[in-house]
């Protein structure tokens, strides 16, 4: 896979982000890596459609996943990844991907569409996506770390 | 219909002006204006509007910028954008972000009144949609079980879950775009699915990745099947199916607080197989 596929999706992670009450968006780090590949916590999973297609995960763990939502939520205590913390995370998967075809048409790609998030939540689990391989950017954002998993392929 | 109560969002005092007067004389009520970012919120949860309109180009944060965080303070608020900027990628983004309807300026009155009428009315396609969704679903995975290893299949129903559902080992995810956009869950065992590896194969299987890419493979036919079925009942829907994703790991609790899902167990020889389907009502009033 061709490593710049990634940049719309990068321009959007640190678009986005700030908007939706985070200060600092640093990218720590890009791997190529299979097609599987651990999570323990949460991802959240979206599917694209259209030129290229396949799906990004965001991960972090559970203890991250409460300060983020807790932040998205203007600092409201989050003790427990209920229905509204689950909620505010999948609202920004949905938020990120929909900004990065935005980005992704801006380079040329242009067509792209998104599903709905779904959001997992589970330990020592293994994610196999449908491409061969996959990158994965880590992210540190406001000293929560995130990987966010994206594995795209070319429409024949 | 009650009168429909309209918040305006527009950088320009004349623009909302305007629009506020057009919605007035097709018998709107304009119960809350804002002009950027800072009162927006604010003035949204005043005022409890039925519709947004929202204008794109705004200093500050844009339409868009603007739509997110109404979104993300209330998933139920429908956002129709009011903008003189009009072309594919714009109205491709609007929809990607959950907004409604769209409507050019110079406002044409009547048309975006339609607009909002659409907007408010009862969707028939998406509730025939939502009828025969699951019972699509349910006949493409029971066809292609029955097809594939001879072997009977019904269902037994299950309430949408309100609640997490839990893994049972092996969970296949389907992203769906189209009129509608949606997902699709197909939850096994991993006792299950090596019962009818070892059917399809006529061997056990020989490896966990064998029986990874038969349940992707199952998953793959199941969505483009059902999905060609409700193309074929209405060819505006126009669903189309990502590749699978699969998830491996017992206890692992599946989410979807933004996308309400049906659900039924296939009951198999080779044991229960979950499938969920869902799609979101989005937008409609794209005319």
């Amino acid at each position: 896979m061709d490593i710049t596929i990634i940049n719309p999706l990068i321009a959007s992670f640190t678009d986005i982000l700030p908007q939706i009450g985070f200060s600092s968006v640093e990218r720590r780090s890009i791997s190529l890596v299979g097609s599987t590949l651990d999570y323990d916590g949460i991802l959240v999973h979206i599917s694209l459609v259209g030129v290229l297609k396949g799906a990004v995960l965001i991960g972090m763990s559970l203890d991250s996943a409460k300060l983020f939502a807790s932040k998205m939520m203007m600092g409201m205590s989050v003790t427990e990844f209920d229905l509204l913390a689950q909620s505010a995370i999948s609202e920004m998967g949905n938020m990120v991907c929909a900004n990065a075809c935005t980005q992704f048409s801006q380079v040329g790609i242009t067509g792209l569409d998104i599903s709905p998030p779904l959001l997992l939540i589970g330990r020592n689990g293994q994610a196999t996506l449908p491409v061969p391989q996959t990158i994965a950017i880590n992210f540190t954002v406001d000293s929560i770390d995130i990987n966010v998993y994206v594995g795209l392929i070319q429409s024949k | 219909m009650s009168v429909v109560k309209v918040m305006v969002v527009d950088d320009s005092f004349f623009s909302r002006t305007l629009i506020a007067e057009t919605l007035r004389l097709g018998g709107c009520e304009v119960v809350g204006e804002a002009d950027s970012f800072d009162s927006l919120l604010e003035t949204y949860n005043n005022c409890k509007p039925d519709i947004v309109t929202m204008d794109i180009v705004m200093p500050g944060a844009d339409g868009f910028e603007c739509s997110r965080a109404l979104l993300l303070n209330d998933p139920s608020a429908k956002i129709i954008l009011v903008s003189s900027m009009k072309d594919e990628e714009t109205e491709l983004e609007a929809k990607r972000i959950g907004i409604v309807g769209y409507v050019q300026k110079p406002i044409d009155g009547d048309h975006l009144i339609k607009v909002i009428k659409n907007t408010l009315s009862p969707d028939s396609l998406y509730e025939q949609l939502i009828e025969l969704g699951l019972e699509t679903f349910n006949e493409a995975l029971s066809q292609n079980i029955t097809r594939m290893t001879k072997t009977p299949v019904t269902f037994v129903p299950m309430d949408t879950f309100e609640t997490n559902y839990v893994s049972q080992g092996i969970t296949t995810v389907i992203g769906i775009i189209g009129r509608h956009s949606g997902s699709m869950i197909i939850d096994l065992s991993t006792e299950a699915a090596d019962k009818m590896v070892e059917v399809l194969l006529r061997r056990p299987s020989k490896s966990r990745e064998e029986v990874l890419a038969m349940v992707a493979e199952l998953a793959n036919i199941v969505a483009g099947v059902a999905c060609s079925m409700l193309n074929k009942k209405d060819k505006t829907y126009s669903l189309r199916v990502s590749p699978p994703s699969v998830f491996c790991s017992t206890n692992t609790e599946i989410a979807s607080p933004n996308l309400k899902i049906q659900a039924s167990y296939a009951q198999t020889t080779f044991g229960p197989i979950f499938l969920g389907i869902g799609f979101k009502k989005g937008a409609t009033s794209w005319i």
